[in-house]
């Protein structure tokens, strides 16, 4: 045996396993998906080809409708807020010292709790008869608000249930980014005497950009994809003004039995997903030039 | 390092939990609420209280009195299809599982669950045995596709205390009204004279709670709710009636608003409105509640079935039964799970101690039965109850969707006609994607 | 900038941030020291004593807690130490390796980045159920093993070690595998803690698989389990027990996270997004 042959053989084996995997648990459930999306399909095998009738039906299923509206509107609540306000708070908690330390501990603890806990906790925070806010505003004297029961409010309750919950993720990343700069750059930027602003605009931001671009792309793909709050916290409700696409696409297979329809929903979705993460990507680096 | 210690534990825990036993295995899965704390080691059945309690005791106590058996206890959210539909496409499904009787007919239709015939026979349960109103709960196409286990409905339980406060009781019996203006009249006075809310509804996250007064009145007018097996007819000057006297109670806020099942049940306790209109599964614990000395609720707590609106006296049931989803099981395996059903069975009268109306009609006529407080005022249920006809499949997913509809009619998010088009729009369609 | 005291407005607002971020967890905390009968009552008894610890105890007693809790560890610990085998090997190989269609199938691994978990979970559940894995540690496992952001990330940190390192081992004699094994995995330590927290992280997060894949009680992991009590708790054990098993359930990754977190932190500062 030669010995590029014997490092092909090594190549293949320690990619191997994994491509492997790979390949058996999501390629083929993937292509299976878009071969069931093309039939009228139910949970326990029956099977009867279609075409594309699915999609066709989802572009005209007024229930798909609204729920894709609550989705992308609770992705405009979260993401950008979520980003400003981790980036601020990486800003912030970017420095030595114990204070920092802690603060950085505190605000990224919640994001090891599970959605179910996150959802118990905040379930007993929000709801309108013992919840913690209720608590609160009968101490002052106001009336309570019926945050998962009114149509306008459940989606911003959803959105503030995430935030607290998503919040240390993207901290830690822009931490990580913001350690990356190297610090003789501030260091010049003092010398010239430029400003806290300036420095921030001009030297931090620029450099913490691709970490930026990360944490929205990693985001959109998540809320957009946002499940557990909305099926723990109010099942849907009320009529469906917080059920999100995944949501549905479990309503719909599990629920309703047609498979079929549900995957082809769920392609939707992902299609969705790759054409936002591009555009955004596109939009973030159209205008870098090749600088090396 | 890291990796190693975790390896380690790894290894550590899976060594832990293997365990030889070759007793044949029943898998019971069932929804009425996880309470093991309170109920985790009892086996006094006659001491167990609430569906959840009971059940629970009932449960151990199988598992005490059989121990060459071995149960495993599947607690679902209710009311657990979506995971039973997942179990069955995974095809791993449990051994006996707690079902609606109106769902029933989607499982069987499908060949996914199991006629119980043999089983019952097994345990020697006679079919004859059941009441009229069980059997006819879980007979499709002339078949037995459940073990009944009981029939329920829907109630008024009533805070007398505050209906006596709103002038609202004559000769120690509460005044209900007999026409939906009467309701509305009640409704307005009760407000007046106490400013508490006349009904405490749950009108969250409970989208059957809503269609179950729907069905109610519509069946009392002898309405046609599902003129075919793939049809819904709620566009119906009958429908909007009922449903626009719903809205008009939530508009003038005659009603508690924003509450789901649990905050409901507690208000109703707490005495923070008039009357509570939920299923006959509560009127045990409301029972227990009236009797403690130092509850809102002493002494002041009677119930009645719904009350003549429109149309005739007549209620919308339904019932609990045990089903078995279709799979491949040893005959050691079978006689376990008919030895499960037989305990159950025997233990019937038990079980109507949560308010349920028995499934055995020997039991209904029982002394014991009888003697339970209440029961007379509801006994009536046997007579006025309606079900759906056998050919109604999906009634979990199509309630659902109704539920939503009236949910959104009902809290003004939409005109009530809009909201039963779209319902009608929407369960039909459902219909029309059944394969 | 680094080394800037904070203005005192900062301060306070980040001290604000703080109690939003805590309330939540202190109410909880209050919530389970509470009786449930008293709860049941006022659930504003929870700013008053008196505490008890009876919930702790009818969770130690009678519920499945624990055995949910043993099975997230077991899955959470499996899909970590599997994501690591697998993403380290693979790393490797595109790394360092040439082989035929080494450019393509890496093409194709960093595709997957792009799949979300909707796309693939429906038609998986009905491959294993072909294939007789659900309810199962490795049917739980499994889908974990996909994620391509492993392999992307051990690529990167592969490449960013000196090939000389490499060379002299090679000249020295040693195998490819003794190579990897011996010298480069070694180096990839802080890359390992940061995958493998967020692995199990994601792992113990995880809520729509296990729920259609574990179809018995002793098979669910925390996050199912507390999900079925929850959805009950109109007539079940109440709300101080609810909140008792919230709290113990969290404990264990709580400690995992404390005890990782300036790993963590550090890690991703020498390795993440470049």
């Amino acid at each position: 045996m030669t010995a590029a042959l014997r490092d092909r053989l090594a190549g293949y084996a320690f990619v191997g396993p994994f491509l492997l995997v790979y390949a058996a648990v999501l390629i083929v459930p993937l292509v299976m998906g878009i071969v069931i999306s093309l039939h009228r399909a139910d949970l326990f095998g029956r099977r009867e080809w279609i075409g594309l009738d699915n999609y066709a039906q989802a572009l005209g299923d007024p229930v798909l409708h609204q729920a894709f509206g609550n989705t992308v509107l609770l992705a405009v609540l979260i993401v950008p807020p979520l980003t400003v306000i981790a980036l601020l708070l990486a800003l912030a908690l970017n420095r030595p010292g114990k204070f920092a330390a802690v603060l950085r501990g505190v605000f990224f603890s919640s994001l090891v709790l599970s959605v179910t806990i996150v959802t118990l906790i905040w379930r007993f925070i929000l709801t309108p008869d013992a919840g913690l806010i209720a608590e609160g505003l009968e101490a002052a004297g106001r009336a309570p608000i019926p945050f998962l029961s009114d149509p306008d409010l459940v989606i911003p309750a959803i959105a503030v249930t995430t935030l607290w919950w998503s919040l240390g993720f993207p901290v830690m990343l822009i931490l990580a980014g913001l350690q990356q700069v190297p610090g003789d750059i501030y260091e010049a930027a003092a010398l010239d005497g430029a400003g806290r602003w300036t420095v921030l605009r001009r030297i931090t931001l620029p450099a913490i950009r691709r970490t930026l671009l990360l944490v929205v792309m990693l985001q959109t793909a998540a809320q957009l994809q946002l499940f557990g709050q909305a099926q723990l916290l109010t099942g849907g409700g009320p009529g469906g003004a917080s059920r999100t696409i995944v949501l549905y696409i479990f309503e719909v297979s599990f629920g309703r039995w047609e498979l079929g329809y549900a995957t082809a929903i769920a392609e939707l979705l992902f299609g969705m997903i790759i054409a936002l993460t591009l555009l955004q990507y596109w939009l973030v680096t159209r205008h870098e030039e090749p600088r090396a | 390092m890291i990796g190693r210690a975790l390896a380690f534990g790894f290894a550590g825990l899976l060594a832990g939990c293997a365990p030889a036993d070759d007793r044949p295995e029943i898998v019971v899965q069932r929804f009425f609420g996880e309470c093991g704390a309170a109920y985790g080691e009892s086996t006094d059945v006659a001491a167990a209280d609430t569906e959840c309690g009971i059940l629970t005791t009932l449960i151990n106590r199988f598992e005490a009195e059989n121990p060459d058996i071995r149960v495993k206890v599947n607690v679902v959210a209710w009311p657990g299809y979506p995971q039973l539909a997942a179990q069955i496409a995974a095809g791993d499904p449990p051994d006996l599982v707690t079902m609606h009787q109106s769902v029933i007919s989607d499982y069987a239709g499908a060949g996914l669950i199991e006629p119980v015939e043999p089983l019952l026979a097994a345990a020697r349960i006679d079919p004859a045995a059941f009441t009229p109103a069980a059997r006819a709960g879980v007979e499709k196409e002339g078949r037995l596709y459940a073990m009944p286990w009981d029939t329920i409905g829907r109630l008024w339980h009533i805070n007398t205390a505050l209906m006596a406060e709103a002038g609202l009781m004559r000769g120690g019996k509460p005044v209900l009204p007999n026409s939906p203006e009467e309701l509305l009249a009640h409704a307005r006075q009760f407000r007046e004279r106490t400013s508490k809310p006349y009904l405490i509804q749950a009108q969250v996250s409970a989208p059957d709670f809503h269609v179950a007064l729907l069905y109610t009145y519509l069946l009392a007018q002898d309405a046609v709710i599902f003129p075919d097996a793939r049809h819904i007819r709620l566009d119906t000057p009958q429908a909007r009636a009922i449903v626009t006297v719903l809205r008009q109670l939530n508009a003038e806020g005659l009603t508690t608003l924003n509450q789901d099942f649990p905050a409901a049940t507690a208000a109703f306790i707490q005495g923070e409105g008039g009357i509570f209109p939920v299923g006959t599964w509560m009127l045990g614990p409301y029972d227990a509640e009236a009797a403690r000395s130092n509850s809102p609720l002493h002494g002041n707590y009677a119930v009645a079935p719904f009350p003549r609106l429109w149309g005739e006296e007549a209620s919308f049931v339904d019932g609990h039964a045990w089903i078995v989803p279709a799979a491949r099981r040893s005959p050691a395996e079978r006689a376990a799970m008919a030895r499960f059903l037989g305990f159950l069975a025997k233990y019937n009268y038990d079980w109507s101690r949560t308010g349920q109306l028995p499934a055995f009609a020997q039991v209904v006529e029982s002394p014991a039965f009888r003697a339970l407080p209440h029961r007379a005022d509801i006994a009536a249920l046997a007579r006025t109850g309606k079900q759906l006809p056998g050919y109604v499949e999906r009634q979990s997913a199509v309630q659902g969707l109704i539920g939503e509809e009236l949910e959104a009619a009902i809290t003004g998010a939409k005109p009530v006609d809009t909201a039963l088009k779209d319902a009608e729009r929407r369960v039909n369609r459902l219909y029309a994607q059944m394969m | 900038m680094k080394g800037a005291r904070l203005h005192p407005l900062v301060v306070m607002a980040l001290l604000l941030g703080a109690g939003v971020m805590l309330a939540p967890m202190v109410w909880t905390l209050l919530l389970s020291f509470k009786s449930n009968a008293a709860l049941m009552a006022d659930s504003g008894a929870a700013f008053s004593g008196p505490y008890t610890l009876e919930n702790y105890a009818a969770i130690l007693k009678g519920s499945l807690t624990l055995q949910w809790l043993a099975n997230s560890l077991i899955v959470a610990t499996g899909a970590t130490v599997g994501v690591l085998v697998l993403s380290s090997l693979a790393g490797y190989g595109f790394a360092r390796l040439e082989f035929p269609f080494r450019r393509t199938l890496f093409v194709i691994v960093l595709l997957g980045l792009a799949v979300p978990e909707q796309a693939v979970i429906l038609p998986r559940h009905q491959l294993f159920a072909m294939l007789g894995l659900h309810n199962s540690y490795p049917g739980l496992i499994l889908p974990s093993l996909t994620g391509s952001f492993g392999v992307f990330f051990m690529t990167q940190y592969f490449r960013a070690i000196p090939k000389e390192l490499d060379e002299a081992a090679l000249l020295d004699g040693a195998s490819r595998f003794t190579l990897f094994w011996k010298v480069l995995l070694p180096l990839t330590f802080p890359a390992q803690a940061t995958l493998g927290v967020f692995t199990f992280l994601a792992a113990w997060n995880d809520y729509w698989w296990p729920l259609i894949s574990a179809t018995t009680s002793d098979r669910f992991t925390l996050t199912v389990g507390l999900a079925s009590a929850q959805m009950n708790y109109a007539q079940t054990s109440g709300l101080g027990f609810l909140m008792a098993q919230a709290v113990f359930a969290s404990i264990p990754i709580l400690v995992v996270y404390i005890a990782f977190q300036k790993q963590i932190v550090r890690a991703m500062a020498g390795t993440a997004v470049r």
